[in-house]
């Protein structure tokens, strides 16, 4: 079963610097992994340790910082990582985006089975990169997976949920999953896992690897561009109640009941 | 040509969902304020639109209805939807589609637009026409980092497309009831889901699936302040206090991505838009998914044991002690 899961480094939308003139300030932020990403992982960690037949490829589109995650991904689950990095690439929008992936699965991850995405990326949030791969791929989608059962050479289950139900499902191969959900890793590292890692090589491809047109990728291949970016504005200036704090907010509730 | 606007309507029955009536009303309204004359096209993929919705998507605004049918469509699902509803616009094209951003629909209109090789501005929160060297473009508004930064975006292909997050318009019923109604037969035979190679196990309702948070007047709402692992007491104290005043409960994400709490009261990005006259948050930290979902509440009570919790710059009154305390005082 050949897995290829994509990963993505985010800014940390917990900690967001804004420089004086309310713009982003990239520089002051950290760089994390995608939490939707960490959930992916920590499963195919322990999933790849009850079956280590798996063939796992980390795939990520990105600045060179990004061989960061993959790094994390080499030591947790991959066997092998696919840094996509070019100055083309350069703000490319989704569908950009989602024509670097797909053609790097094509040609590098050939024999794919199962891919594995994030549902979201923290700071874009736009939800459209994973069933975007898939129709490029030519493969269905399933979203909103909330739970991964077990991934074998019939396919993989999972549990999706869609408004207020949830779905077991099974799915034969190929076939591009999204997970959404977000926790901590629970299965951590051992030594082993991080001498795994350093021994791997992080295979690295450009646009000139990719057999692209340079209308396909970054601000030409971009059919949506961003004409200005601005902060909601909606601050209050709140009463501080320290005292009878019970009764201020009992006489609160009686006022609307 | 006459330039139009398709509306994608979802189909619940033979009745659109509430949203489809409000991207309808919205579409017509951008087109007469600018005198722009576009025809609104609402389109729907399904098995049947009973009378009363046609009536009321064309006093909603739209000038024309279409069925695209087949029996097959009785179950949903992106590939093939997509598939439809690609035949039918590259015979029907129009200059910008809009979708609701529902579970559903931002899973099929990236399918869409991505066949189309067009751009997608997603979950979008306002929509207004700019003009650009004597022509329209559809500028879309929507929230990224965390709903912390808001971004305009503009389309330079067609069809202009865009998801809208629901209830960010509100539906008009003062247009005529009268319309064109057509349906469209389909060349290729739409697929199920089996025959994709997807197998639907078994399908479970959420407890509290009847739960609808969005229209309650009073929200005490569980934030992660209360989070206490497995035991969940604080809780569920907070589901009885609020039961004991006849308020809705509601949580946080972070609470319901740890399990403890059923999507169904989530309010946020992701959850529920909630615009009740007393809403307050029992250790809500104050993530601006959530400060989105709640902001229009007519009064916010923030109570949170950190001071500087982001939640204090958005609430009227700010309670600085733990909200664990706060519950037992008012039990």
């Amino acid at each position: 079963m050949n897995i290829v899961v994509c990963i993505k480094q985010v800014p940390d939308v917990d900690d967001i610097k804004w420089t004086k003139e309310n713009n982003l300030d990239r520089s002051q932020m950290l760089s994390t992994l995608n939490k939707c990403d960490i959930w992916a992982l920590d499963w195919l960690h322990k999933m790849k340790n009850k079956n280590p037949k798996l063939n796992i490829v980390a795939l990520t589109m990105g600045p060179n910082q990004a061989k960061d995650i993959l790094n994390y991904a080499l030591s947790k689950c991959a066997d092998r990582a696919i840094l996509l990095s070019d100055k083309f690439f350069a703000a490319s929008d989704t569908l950009a985006t989602s024509k670097i992936i797909s053609s790097a699965i094509k040609k590098y991850v050939p024999d794919f089975d199962i891919v594995i995405t994030g549902q979201a990326a923290a700071d874009g949030d736009t939800e459209q990169v994973p069933v975007s791969v898939a129709t490029m791929l030519d493969i269905s989608d399933i979203t909103n997976c909330i739970k991964l059962f077990n991934i074998d050479d019939t396919g993989i289950e999972l549990e999706q949920k869609i408004d207020n139900k949830r779905y077991r499902i099974k799915s034969g191969a190929p076939c591009l999953v999204a997970i959404n959900s977000e926790c901590d890793e629970k299965y951590p590292l051992k030594i082993n896992d991080y001498i795994k890692a350093q021994d791997s090589e992080i295979e690295t491809y450009g646009f000139s690897d990719l057999g692209l047109d340079r209308n396909d990728v970054g601000i030409l291949g971009s059919p949506t561009v961003v004409n200005k970016a601005f902060r909601p504005e909606f601050k209050k200036d709140a009463v501080l109640i320290e005292n009878d704090i019970a009764q201020s907010i009992k006489n609160m509730i009686l006022e609307v009941q | 040509m006459v330039k139009s606007i398709i509306v994608y309507c979802e189909l619940l029955g033979s009745k659109f969902s509430e949203s489809s009536y409000e991207l309808i009303s919205k579409a017509r309204e951008l087109s007469d304020s600018y005198q722009a004359n576009y025809k609104i096209r609402a389109v729907a993929l399904g098995l049947l639109i009973d009378e009363e919705t046609k009536k009321l998507a064309y006093s909603a605004g739209a000038n024309e209805i279409t069925l695209i049918k087949d029996n097959k469509f009785f179950e949903f699902n992106n590939v093939s939807y997509a598939k439809a509803f690609v035949e039918y616009f590259n015979q029907n094209k129009s200059d910008i589609i809009l979708f609701s951003a529902t579970t559903r629909g931002r899973i099929l209109a990236p399918r869409i637009t991505t066949t189309l090789q067009t751009g997608l501005v997603a979950d979008c929160t306002a929509l207004d026409f700019i003009k650009k060297d004597d022509e329209f473009k559809l500028a879309a508004t929507r929230p990224t980092f965390g709903s912390q930064l808001m971004a305009t975006i503009l389309s330079r292909k067609t069809p202009e497309c865009a998801t809208i997050r629901p209830k960010t318009f509100k539906a008009e019923f003062k247009y005529g009831d009268e319309g064109v109604y057509s349906e469209y037969q389909l060349n290729t035979t739409p697929k199920f889901l089996s025959e994709l190679g997807i197998e639907i196990k078994s399908i479970q309702k959420e407890i509290g699936s009847t739960i609808d948070i969005a229209h309650a007047k009073m929200i005490f709402c569980a934030g992660f302040g209360l989070y206490d692992g497995a035991k969940n007491s604080y809780i569920e104290k907070l589901e009885l206090l609020a039961d004991k005043y006849s308020a809705q409960f509601a949580a946080t994400r972070k609470l319901v991505d740890y399990g403890t709490v059923s999507h169904s009261y989530q309010i946020g990005q992701t959850g529920a838009t909630v615009e009740p006259e007393l809403y307050i948050g029992f250790g809500v930290s104050g993530a601006m998914q959530h400060i989105q979902g709640m902001k229009n509440s007519k009064k916010i009570i923030a109570i949170n044991l950190d001071e500087s919790a982001p939640i204090f710059d958005y609430c009227d009154y700010k309670i600085v002690e733990d909200a664990k305390k706060v519950i037992d005082e008012l039990v």
